[in-house]
């Protein structure tokens, strides 16, 4: 949605006394891992190769879920993550992230890797994943 | 018309790759083919050389003349206009992952510039990795890879990766650039802070008859070289602003020429040899800085090399001025080069860039080759 359009929508949501709420973000784990929390800057560093603490799980790129986390998160042009991910892929450092096309995608893979992470919208947290940060 | 067909080629790529994710399964997603190219043009525009007459052969060029590539010999020499036949290139990576711990890859690079291979496929890469489970900070890798000596030399053909259209020639560019051997990294989270560690090292050998470098840019007659009993090691530190990287590596140098008719061949140089670098690059608020100063002891000469960048990231717009210099020890010779480069990142995957280098060499002997030139280069890099 762009900019634009969602000040629009807010503004009418508000005039009808709807308070609008834009997708937070939930970057979640299997509840079988033992870690709590994240700083955002380690988040960063995972999804961009940095860091193996976790192995991150993406989302489609036209998704709306990934268009948030790469702004209130990554704070990067898609075309930086890509570049950055072409120097580890072809010198021999590692895979590009696995790309889901859902939430749903994100939390069943989740279920079957207790050393991924993931970002899903808040609305789709369930009892089958870990909140370990709110992106708001 | 050669120029034409390399251009629609490349056309005809771009537009059949545009869709394609990073990623071509098989079915069990056990087999990814990926890849990248650079279709890159350049003219060498002007020059004053030492040597006032119009073009003189030197070795195999007729300069004045320009060397952008020093490892596949891609020379821009003033007398043919502008060619897109000396860095164009594009690779193809195949992956195959037997389980989570172990896989084995190859990387095929098809360059136009190749004077020992042609338009045969070089073998990049080629190498298994074993990790002994599959989030491990540990990794072994066996097999034929690139010696990342410097920064950018491992990554020095992924266009794509970098902001120029190429990483500058003053820095980069070994006689020898791959090594037949294993290499083993460990990364991890520092404690609780922001930081990142990668700590490498490597081992192995490499024998390049009729190297490239030697054969047409220094020596001018078919020479060898071998670089055996490398062992080399980097420490690198990032957080999300800073990348830090500290190499070493030493090996033993060997210069050789054949003799005809079975005569024994005779050694030109065997000299113990090192390399040492260090760079710091920064990504801060749409700023960037990419640094670095390295210097090299090998059986040819001993040099100093930098380089110095500063851009901004405005949308999908990367300008960028960048500063690099070397300086020979032996002979004083030195040059530096000064660098103003566009990146336009217009779609998915792909960026075009623009680039303009004016060069500067002083020169303490009397060989002529440019001594102030002008480079105009245009590029189109991505991947696929």
């Amino acid at each position: 949605m762009n900019p634009k359009l969602k000040i629009i929508v807010a503004v009418s949501l508000w005039l009808f006394g709807i308070k609008p709420t834009f997708a937070e973000l939930a970057i979640v784990v299997n509840p079988k891992n033992p870690v709590s929390s994240i700083a955002t800057s380690t988040l960063k560093q995972i999804y961009l190769g940095g860091s193996v603490l976790f192995t991150p799980l993406e989302q489609d790129e036209h998704s709306s879920v990934h268009a948030e986390f790469y702004k209130k998160v990554l704070e990067k042009e898609p075309a930086q993550v890509q570049a950055i991910w072409a120097k580890l892929v072809f010198t021999a450092r590692g895979g590009a992230p696995q790309v889901y096309q859902s939430s749903t995608g994100v939390k069943r893979a989740l279920s079957e890797n207790v050393n991924a992470i993931g970002y899903i919208e808040k609305s789709s947290v369930d009892d089958t994943v870990k909140v370990i940060a709110v992106i708001r | 018309m050669r120029n034409l067909l390399i251009g629609l080629s490349f056309v005809f790529l771009m537009i059949a790759t545009a869709g394609v994710d990073a990623a071509d399964k098989n079915n069990d997603g056990t087999l990814t083919v990926s890849g990248f190219y650079s279709l890159t043009g350049a003219k060498l525009l002007s020059d004053a050389t030492r040597d006032t007459s119009n073009s003189s052969l030197y070795q195999n060029h007729s300069c004045p003349c320009n060397i952008a590539v020093y490892e596949y010999g891609g020379v821009y020499e003033k007398d043919r206009g502008i060619r897109f036949d000396q860095e164009s290139l594009l690779g193809i990576q195949i992956r195959k992952k037997f389980s989570p711990t172990l896989s084995a890859t190859a990387q095929l690079v098809s360059r136009l510039r190749n004077p020992n291979d042609g338009s045969t496929p070089t073998i990049d890469w080629l190498y298994v990795t074993w990790q002994p489970s599959g989030n491990s900070g540990w990794m072994l890798q066996v097999g034929k890879m690139r010696i990342p000596i410097y920064y950018y030399s491992d990554q020095l053909y992924v266009g794509y990766a970098y902001p120029w259209v190429r990483p500058s020639a003053d820095v980069y560019g070994t006689s020898i650039y791959s090594y037949n051997g294993i290499n083993a990294s460990y990364r991890t989270q520092l404690g609780t802070s922001d930081w990142a560690s990668t700590i490498t090292a490597w081992s192995g050998s490499y024998t390049q008859k009729d190297d490239v470098y030697l054969t047409r840019l220094f020596f001018g007659q078919p020479t060898n070289e071998a670089w055996k009993r490398m062992l080399g090691g980097s420490v690198a530190v990032t957080n999300d602003v800073f990348d830090i990287r500290a190499t070493m590596m030493h090996m033993n140098d060997i210069v050789w020429r054949d003799r005809a008719g079975g005569a024994p061949s005779t050694t030109i140089v065997d000299k113990y040899s090192q390399f040492a670098g260090l760079s710091m690059n920064m990504d801060y608020k749409n700023f960037l800085i990419k640094s670095e100063i390295d210097r090299a002891d090998v059986s040819v000469g001993k040099y100093k090399y930098g380089l110095l960048g500063i851009g901004y990231q405005l949308g999908a717009w990367t300008p960028m001025y960048t500063y690099s210099r070397y300086l020979d020890d032996n002979s004083s010779d030195s040059g530096h080069t000064h660098v103003a480069s566009i990146r336009w990142d217009f779609y998915r995957n792909m960026a075009l860039k623009f680039e303009y280098d004016l060069a500067k060499e002083h020169f303490h002997h009397s060989y002529p080759i440019s001594e102030r030139s002008r480079l105009l280069s245009i590029s189109l890099q991505g991947i696929f």
